[in-house]
């Protein structure tokens, strides 16, 4: 017989059991249809999300051939077919190059009409304060810009006093009719003539107009754009456009790109440069997920080769080969992988296309048009096939290797289990710990390592499965009947076991490992935590307050907060509001004489009080982390008119060097520097405040402004409630403004949900696992079950032998799995707490004993019991009718 | 049935007289053959007019004691080598009964065969009872006696499968011959017509 | 004395309509302490379905079940278990051993079932094995037992906690008839120290090990042999 017939018969013969053992083949379904379904779905959202060059054309383009910019200044570049791929200048550019003018443009393209466009931000005032708008400019009337936006009401701008606003600006307040309130002094004020919104962005607030309505000035980043019209733009036109200073989006280039080799060299080095750490962790990723799902799908088709081990049997005793029974197992994984993933694939489609309105409600950017990535479905369905046909490979192999006499005379047992694996297992282990070791201790690539290691620390755990499960059974004599009877059964049928309880471990493994990592790296933020205030006591911060607004605010915070001490703090005004863009703020550096400028006086500040520059006559009791006499010794010298220096370091200096210099949105500029004496404070680093205090005299002296800036609330532990009193008061009079409250470290709430996902994910697994192999054990226990309802036992029993299996597999599986996940989870907190300075020797291991003790103890128990509550309590009887 | 045979094969063991011969033989077939003791003398004479056996002198109470000759050890080797030939069958009531009763009409065979059945199983149980009891003594004679049972069990057991086979049989021809069984409902209805 | 078991007009039918099969019809029957009881009869003539329903395996259609005095009906499904644990043991022709449960752990199944403390089951699982002379595998799996040493361990299993009633169904099938012996002579020996016995068979010289053989034909007890005084045997007139 050919290999194809052999195969032919195989793949009948497994249709065929498929058919007839639906319960199993549903079971082997599911467990590879939902993890292809879920990829599926999300790959076809994220695709479908994805804007391709090509479907981005009409929303970048509108109706034109192509959009041609000059980003820097006129300096030749180097582009990819998508200039948004990426470019660069060209090296060796005249600095006086000229940017091309559009008439430039326009010949190389052959005389063609060019369209001006302008982007930009503005700024715009709302009812709410100021918000920041993304402007466009260009003629919206030329049909080249159609596609860029769509008019929901009104009409386009006419002329450069008209704008059209998306629903976003509407709803901060403008209507159709309203005049733009831009922020400027010289902004222009158009009259919103409709609502249109943009093709690209959903979310964000968008205004546009013709040239000229929103004041963009084209600057050296964002030089003039043109839409082009006229005809397709081909790859060498734009290469001369490039050489002229411009990049070029073109719409034929893009729909029908030339080959690779055209692009320019140093692009191409950018794009093609795969990442080899993301293909490494997809593969690793891929490895897990291909592990999970063959161990989950195993036990069904351990359950279907020992079914037919008779038949193999019967087959062999007629001279059948071993190939020839492998096949027969290994001809339903190839049946039950295909249905399940054509199954998964389809519903992961369907699935996908009722995600994607609900994706882009969370999306600010519109998606593309509904995208089904049929390459990369292959491949997904493909995974599918190929984890059925593993999970298929090792019941196949054992069926041929079986005992045919011991078959034939009917011993359900498996064979006893090979010392080579066990040992092979041992060095895996082995192997998996040294590479784990290797990654804590080397430095960048650490993290996959590890991660490699894991994956080879948990193949050889599953090797070392049957020994464990053999060894529970044999300690298991000493225990109550239904446990007993579980664990040596779960030993006798190891094909069926051994893959439910690796399928368990594994995912505690890595739910242990990821816990581990998770927990440590929040005890690193908990340890390097810097409380900016004693425990208890406030600041409240503001950026656009007048003095008398600060007193007004003084008096409402005192008020709210009776037992404690509200002080109003002076400092350097370093901080202005975004609505007064011409606002100057103020920056100054110190140094003192002899420190070499590398060597912060102070290595560590937290700005609690709005300034790290404090103006005041004596030390301001709110500057934490000075001893008493460091505080006697500010006070003297502030009084004798020096400035206080705070200082984590030695300095041997009386004077101090002041560089001050100015700030506002759009300039900036020094101011003359100054050396005045000064007494240097040593200050604990992980307490400062400030870096300075500056008597009043001397700061005036300087010609710098100080204003109030913070209000200090201390020695009267803020309540919750009168947290939110304050904060109220402050929103009162400023958006911009806040109340920080210190209480101490604060758990961030993600730390905990990734921890519930976590136990989430793997009691999701665990259960699958434990279910399939509980519920296969149970079918094939039909006979044990009968003889012992024959023998009095009573239906309940059922029940407890069900949750004693449940149990069984749930608590190896989860020991085993927790006892590898150290391995990893340890190693890994080695380069993830590694602080960013390499000098200290920082390392955080915080183990999450009580979510490991809930997926090894807990979770087994909650599974136990619901086995026991589902499961039927009636036990089979001794069927014969005669 | 070999009386012969097994008086010699008795006297093998050691001399004995008339009355022990007797005894020895039902112990040890379990006095499923009763024997009388004229039945036993007869034989001896005649196995000792064909120089089988010998007197051996009296016993003190005046029993005649018999020897086995070299002759009579021959003849008993002879026996216990050759098999029991099977040259007729032998004639037997039951099946003869059967037979008849399958061709003679108006006999109902199945009460036949049950009846027939019962008493067989009566008879088997008994045997089955005698050989628990038998099987309480350890010695080889006690195994003698037991494996005699043994063959009365399975002769028996071979009758009671003989009559279901007879009786499946029976069955499966009423199954095959419907128009017998239309027949026989229509004697029913006419009993029944003329019992009115 | 009482039966032990006592069955009165039972009848079991299975199915429904077209595949109605009556595998019982008014069959009355009865157990008495002591006594060994054949059914006997050809497949399909409703024996196996008599000792289901004697061992509350299975209810009858109409009629009644009941096992030292208990109408089985009454008792309800844990109650018919209980007293499978207690007052009723089962021996199968294919054993029925569990096999990831060593001879004494499934000899001690009953007793462990009904809430005995391990230490004290697997005593009187020893004791009942010792009883069926095979003490000395005890701690044996089954799978490494020859098919009398298994049967021999369900009959200890039966046995075990004293019950009263023992139901066999063809314990002897899968058995040489030297060793198919041995386990009726156990099972004689039981009833002779005063348990009720009910042995299904289709083999009549292992029936014959009963003190009453009953036959079954098509779900109805057609004939029954009583007891006859074994030394009625000895009449020279009884044989032929």
């Amino acid at each position: 017989m050919s290999a194809l017939a052999s195969w032919r018969l195989a793949l009948r013969l497994a249709r065929r059991d498929a058919m007839r053992h639906r319960g199993r083949s549903v079971l082997v379904l599911v467990m590879i249809a939902l993890p292809v379904l879920a990829v599926t779905a999300a790959d076809v959202v994220i695709a479908t999300q994805e804007v391709s060059g090509v479907e981005s054309l009409d929303r970048r383009l509108g109706a034109a051939d192509a959009l041609v910019e000059v980003p820097a200044g006129g300096a030749p570049m180097l582009q990819a077919f998508d200039p948004y791929d990426g470019s660069t200048s060209a090296d060796g550019v005249p600095a006086d190059h000229e940017p091309p003018a559009a008439a430039e443009v326009s010949d190389v393209l052959g005389g063609v009409r060019l369209l001006e466009r302008r982007q930009g931000d503005v700024y715009l005032r709302t009812d709410d304060g100021v918000a920041y708008v993304w402007a466009t400019e260009v003629d919206l009337r030329d049909p080249l810009t159609r596609g860029l936006f769509d008019l929901g009401s009104g009409r386009w701008p006419a002329d450069s006093s008209e704008v059209v606003v998306n629903r976003e600006v509407r709803d901060q307040g403008y209507a159709v009719g309203d005049r733009l309130d831009l922020v400027g002094d010289d902004a222009p004020a158009p009259i919103v003539v409709g609502i249109a919104e943009s093709t690209t962005s959903r979310t964000m607030p968008v205004v546009a107009g013709p040239i000229g309505s929103l004041g963009i000035e084209p600057s050296e980043w964002s030089g003039p754009a043109w839409l082009a019209a006229g005809g397709d733009v081909s790859w060498a036109e734009v290469e001369e456009l490039n050489a002229l200073g411009a990049t070029a989006l073109s719409r034929a280039v893009l729909a029908d790109p030339p080959p690779d080799s055209e692009a320019p060299e140093e692009i191409r080095a950018w794009s093609s440069g795969t990442d080899d750490a993301m293909v490494a962790a997809i593969v690793l990723i891929v490895v897990m997920a291909l592990l999970e799902v063959v161990l989950l799908a195993g036990p069904a088709f351990a359950v279907t080769a020992r079914r037919q081990a008779r038949t193999l049997a019967l087959m062999a005793s007629a001279g059948g080969t071993p190939a020839q029974s492998r096949r027969a197992i290994i001809g339903g994984g190839v049946v039950l992988g295909t249905v399940a993933a054509l199954l998964g694939v389809a519903l992961g489609i369907g699935a996908g296309r009722l995600l994607v309105p609900v994706v882009q409600h969370w999306s600010g950017e519109w998606f593309g048009p509904f995208d089904v990535p049929w390459l990369h479905l292959l491949g997904i369905a493909l995974f599918g096939l190929v984890s059925a046909v593993l999970a298929s490979v090792v019941p196949a192999w054992i069926a041929s290797r079986q005992d045919v006499v011991a078959v034939l005379s009917g011993r359900r047992a498996d064979t006893r289990p090979s010392l080579r694996s066990p040992i092979l297992g041992v060095v895996l282990i082995g192997v998996g710990v040294a590479g784990s070791a290797y990654g804590a201790t080397s430095g960048s690539s650490g993290e996959f390592a590890i991660a490699a290691s894991a994956v080879v620390a948990v193949l050889g755990m599953i090797l070392l499965v049957p020994v464990v499960v053999a060894g529970v059974a044999r300690l298991a004599g000493r225990l109550p009947l239904s446990p007993r009877y579980a664990a040596r059964d779960a030993a006798r049928h190891r094909t069926r076991t051994v893959p439910a309880v690796a399928a368990v471990a594994a995912t505690v493994a890595g739910v242990v490992a990821l816990g581990i990592a998770v927990t440590s790296d929040e005890a690193e933020n908990e340890g390097t935590y810097q409380a900016m205030l004693p425990m208890g006591d406030g600041a409240v911060t503001a950026y656009d307050l007048t003095p008398p607004q600060w007193r007004d605010l003084h008096g409402a915070v005192a008020a709210k907060v009776p037992d404690a001490d509200v002080v109003l703090v002076d400092g350097l005004v370093e901080s202005t509001s975004m609505a007064e863009p011409d606002a100057r703020s103020y920056y100054l550096e110190t140094r003192a004489p002899g420190v070499p400028r590398h060597q912060p006086l102070l290595s560590m500040m937290a700005t609690t009080f709005g300034s790290s520059v404090l103006v005041d006559d004596d030390m301001p009791e709110i500057v934490r982390g000075v001893s008493d006499a460091g505080r006697r010794r500010g006070d003297a010298a502030l009084a004798e008119g020096r400035v206080v220096v705070f200082t984590d370091r030695p300095v041997d200096a009386d004077r101090v060097v002041l560089r001050p210099s100015w700030s506002t949105m759009d300039d900036s500029g020094n101011l003359p520097r100054a050396t005045v004496p000064a007494t240097y404070v040593p200050i604990d680093r992980s307490e400062a405040s400030a870096s300075l205090v500056i008597p009043p005299a001397v700061i005036d002296r300087l010609d710098l402004p100080h204003a109030p800036v913070a209000l200090a609330v201390s020695g009267g532990r803020i309540t919750p409630e009168q947290e939110e009193a304050v904060t109220e008061a402050v929103q009162a009079v400023t958006n911009d403004g806040g109340f920080y409250v210190e209480r101490g470290y604060q758990a961030d709430d993600e730390t905990v949900i990734v921890q519930l996902v976590l136990a989430g994910l793997g009691g999701v697994l665990m259960l699958g696992g434990t279910l399939t192999a509980t519920f296969l054990a149970l079918s094939d226990a039909r006979p044990d079950l009968a003889t012992l309802s024959a023998v009095g036992a009573s239906p309940r029993r059922r029940r407890w032998i069900a949750a004693s299996y449940a149990l069984v597999i749930g608590v190896v599986g989860a020991v085993l799995g927790a006892a590898v996940g150290f391995i990893p989870g340890i190693a890994v907190t080695y380069p993830l707490t590694r602080g960013w300075d390499p000098e200290v020797e920082a390392h955080y291991l915080d183990v999450p004993w009580l979510m490991i003790l809930g997926v090894v103890v807990a979770l087994p128990l909650v599974t136990a019991a619901l086995v026991a509550l589902f499961a039927r309590s009636r036990l089979p009887l001794v069927a014969r009718v005669d | 049935m070999s009386v012969r045979q097994a008086l010699l094969a008795l006297l093998e063991e050691e001399p004995r007289y008339g009355y022990q011969l007797r005894a020895q033989f039902e112990q040890r077939t379990g006095s499923t053959w009763p024997l009388n003791v004229g039945q036993v003398y007869t034989t001896l004479t005649r196995l000792e007019r064909d120089g089988l056996v010998e007197g051996a002198g009296e016993d003190g109470e005046g029993h005649v004691i018999y020897r086995i000759t070299d002759a009579g050890r021959a003849e008993v080797a002879n026996w216990f080598t050759t098999p029991v030939e099977r040259t007729q069958p032998p004639r037997d009531e039951l099946a003869i009964k059967l037979a008849l009763a399958v061709t003679v009409p108006g006999v109902d065979v199945g009460a036949v065969i049950q009846q027939q059945r019962s008493a067989t199983m009566a008879a088997l149980q008994d045997y089955t009872r005698l050989k628990r009891r038998a099987a309480e003594g350890s010695r080889r004679e006690d195994l003698a006696w037991s494996l005699v049972l043994d063959s009365l069990v399975f002769a028996a057991e071979a009758e009671v499968r003989w009559l279901d086979h007879c009786e499946a049989r029976l069955r499966r021809a009423q199954l095959e011959r419907p128009e017998a069984l239309l027949e026989e409902i229509l004697a029913e209805e006419a009993d029944e017509e003329a019992s009115r | 004395m009482s039966a032990v078991l006592r069955m009165a007009e039972v009848t079991r039918v299975h199915g429904e309509g077209a595949t109605e099969v009556h595998a019982l019809r008014s069959v009355s029957f009865a157990a008495h302490p002591g006594e060994l009881v054949a059914v006997m009869g050809p497949s399909g003539s409703g024996k196996s379905t008599l000792l289901t329903l004697a061992g509350g395996l299975d209810g009858p259609t109409s009629g009644v079940v009941s096992v030292e005095g208990v109408d089985l009906a009454g008792v309800g499904a844990a109650g018919r278990a209980r007293m499978r644990r207690t007052s009723i043991g089962y021996v199968f022709q294919d054993f029925n051993l569990i096999p990831a449960l060593t001879a004494v752990e499934n000899v001690a199944l009953p007793l462990e079932l009904d809430g005995v403390r391990s230490r004290t089951a697997r005593a009187g699982a020893r004791a009942a094995l010792e009883e069926v002379g095979i003490a000395d595998l005890a701690d044996r799996f089954p799978d490494h037992m020859s098919g009398g040493q298994q049967q021999r361990v369900a009959i200890a299993r039966a046995v075990v906690g004293d019950r009263r009633l023992i139901l066999a169904d063809e314990p002897t099938g899968a058995l040489d008839s030297e060793t198919g012996e041995s386990i009726l002579r156990l099972l004689r020996a039981r009833c002779d120290a005063g348990a009720a016995g009910v042995l299904v068979t289709h083999e009549a010289r292992h029936a014959a090990w009963a003190d009453r053989v009953v036959f079954l034909r098509d779900g109805v007890v057609i004939d029954e042999t009583g007891a006859d005084h074994a030394d009625a045997l000895l009449d020279a007139g009884r044989i032929r």
